[in-house]
Formats: C-alpha cells, sequence, structure tokens
C-alpha cells in the first residue's frame, strides 16, 4: 500500500502514529525521510509534536499532584506507616501549602462527619423484631417442610 | 430494651448469635439498623426503596451470621452483604421499564423527614442545605469512589476492611478515596474554604 516514496497525504495519516512511536521500523524510517525533506510537513509535524509534549507533559504532572494528594489524605486517614508519616509530617513543617491541603481534607471529613452523625441521630428505625420473627417463622417453615419431607 | 446483651462489645455479641442466642442476633441488628439504612441513603437508593432494602439487608446478616467464621471480619462482611443487595435492585431496576413520575419531582418528596427540635430554625437550616449538598454531592461519584468514602467516614472502616469488602486491593482503596475527597472538595468548595 505504501510502496515507494511516501506523499504529505501519507504523512497526514501516519504523523500521530509516528508521534505515538506506534510504527513499525520502515514505515518509521520513510516518514523520517519524508519529513526531512518536506518542509511543509515537519512544520505540521513540529506544531502537533509540541502539543503532544504539553499534553504529555501536564499529565505527568497531574498524575504526579495526585499521587501527592493521594498520599496526603491516606495520612489524613492514619493509613501510612510510620516512616511516611515522619517524613509528611517534616514536610508539613516546610510548606504552607502542604499545611492547607492537609487542613482541606481534614475539613472534608469533618463536615461529613458531623452531618453523618446527625443524620444518624434523626433516623428511628425498629427493625430488630421483624427481622428476628421473619427469621423465625422461615425456620418454622422449613422444619415444617422437612418433617413432611421425611414422613 | 434487652439489658442482658446491652453491655456486650460487637464480638461477644457476634460469637452469642453464632451460638443460636437471638437476643444477641436481635441486639446486632438494633446497633446495625441505623447503619445499613444511612448506607443506602447516601448510595443513593430510591427513598421508597431503602427501607425494603435495609431490612433485607438486615435479615439476610441475621440468616447468615452463622457462616461467618472471624467476628473480626463483620464490617467488611456487612457491606459486601449491603454492596451485593443494592447492586442486585439495581441490576432488577434496569431490567423493568422505567416509570417517571409526571406530577412532580422525584427526589424530594418522599424522604424521610424527622423533626429536630435540639438546634434553632436558623442552624436547622444551614445544617439541612449542608447534609442536602453532601448528599448530592456524594450521589454524583461514580459507584466504587461512592462506595469508599461511605464505608471510609459514615462506617468508620479500615482501608484493609474496605479492601475485603470490594474485593480490591488497598492500593485501589487508597485511590478510589483520594479520587472520591478530590472531587468532593470541588463540589463541595463553598463549605470549606
Amino acid at each position: 500500500m505504501l510502496k515507494g516514496n511516501l506523499t504529505c497525504e501519507d504523512i497526514s495519516r501516519l504523523i500521530l502514529p509516528y508521534i505515538d512511536d506506534k510504527l513499525n521500523e520502515d514505515k518509521r524510517n520513510r516518514v523520517a525521510l519524508h519529513l526531512r525533506n518536506c518542509p511543509f510537513c515537519m512544520e505540521k509535524y513540529r506544531i502537533i509534536k509540541s502539543l503532544f509534549d504539553t499534553i504529555k507533559q501536564k499529565n505527568i504532572q497531574r498524575a504526579k499532584k495526585f499521587q501527592q494528594y493521594k498520599l496526603l489524605s491516606a495520612y489524613c486517614d492514619n493509613e501510612v506507616s510510620q516512616n511516611t508519616k515522619d517524613n509528611i509530617e517534616a514536610s508539613l513543617a516546610l510548606s504552607c501549602d502542604l499545611v492547607r491541603r492537609v487542613l482541606k481534607i481534614n475539613t472534608l471529613k469533618k463536615i461529613l462527619n458531623d452531618t453523618f452523625e446527625k443524620k444518624f441521630e434523626n433516623i428511628e428505625l425498629n427493625l430488630e423484631k421483624k427481622v428476628i420473627e421473619r427469621l423465625k417463622s422461615q425456620s418454622i417453615a422449613s422444619r415444617i417442610k422437612k418433617f413432611f419431607l421425611k414422613n | 430494651m434487652n439489658y442482658k446483651v446491652k453491655n456486650n462489645s460487637l464480638d461477644e455479641l457476634i460469637e452469642m448469635a453464632r451460638n443460636g442466642d437471638m437476643e444477641a442476633l436481635e441486639e446486632i441488628i438494633r446497633r446495625q439498623q441505623k447503619n445499613v439504612f444511612a448506607t443506602l441513603y447516601y448510595l443513593n437508593a430510591k427513598p421508597d426503596e431503602i427501607m425494603d432494602l435495609t431490612q433485607e439487608i438486615l435479615f439476610k446478616v441475621a440468616k447468615n451470621i452463622r457462616k461467618l467464621k472471624n467476628p473480626k471480619t463483620f464490617k467488611s462482611w456487612l457491606n459486601q452483604i449491603i454492596i451485593n443487595q443494592f447492586y442486585d435492585t439495581l441490576r432488577k431496576k434496569q431490567k423493568s421499564v422505567k416509570k417517571v413520575c409526571l406530577d412532580s419531582s422525584p427526589d424530594a418528596k418522599n424522604e424521610l423527614e424527622i423533626p429536630d427540635f435540639a438546634s434553632n430554625p436558623y442552624q436547622r437550616a444551614l445544617d439541612k442545605e449542608l447534609e442536602r449538598a453532601i448528599k448530592c454531592s456524594i450521589h454524583k461519584l461514580p459507584d466504587p469512589f461512592k462506595m469508599a468514602i461511605i464505608m471510609r467516614e459514615l462506617q468508620g472502616l479500615s482501608y484493609e476492611e474496605i479492601a475485603q469488602a470490594t474485593n480490591s486491593n488497598i492500593g485501589t482503596v487508597k485511590s478510589r478515596i483520594a479520587r472520591a475527597r478530590l472531587k468532593l472538595q470541588e463540589y463541595l468548595k463553598p463549605y470549606i474554604n
């Protein structure tokens, strides 16, 4: 399908997999050759590549930020090892931003806990007798069934 | 109120119930019912179905308590039952034709409204607004995030217990809780800053 030299139209189709490093060696080399000889495609490649790099960089930063948040979130739940806890507390002493983030998590925890507690106070349920009665009647029914099956 | 079992710890009650003590079993149900009800309420079960679902879950607990080998795993075991029952109902609902009420908004009317005379009206209005905001925000979360944060904050389960109940690993639980918190922080921004 792609015999001979690649056209600019071929490059339009191959440029994304090329940037993504998804092409086999032969195709990769041919795309590179075309790019070297075609200023128009080269310019196009540069623009798309720089966009890709920016997005990639942003994703890496976002992932890093989330990893840090995840650690702080587990720290607020007291679900980290002593070693990690010590490290976080050492960092907290040096960074106001980190302190602010921990405070936000703790505030969220507090408003959730307070609200849940109030909700609990407002629920009035007395299902225990009903449940036990149902259990007893089911057990009697199954005993009767067993009795008739036996006889 | 039964005074014989009132002072026993949950672990002791479970052990007694496993040996056929009905009073202990009744006390377990008495202590857990609000917990189950509130969990379903925040998981976004339909208001008119919460009571039936709660009863069904409590019945399963009562019926199967003998099968629970280690009382220490009661919380995650209970939550597994809640999750399974909740999903079962969702599945059944998806199979049946969805009915839409044309007369009124489906959410608002059937809520459990119990007057609270303890605080003043202003405080009560504020609490109610916050409660509603929290409920709506939790409902907006994807199911796995919602379950993880409810089990953590409402039921106070450890990460390990949540992992057991949701059949996942601790790393996943950690991520889900963090993701849920990030989203909730965003939704509840006016109340947190």
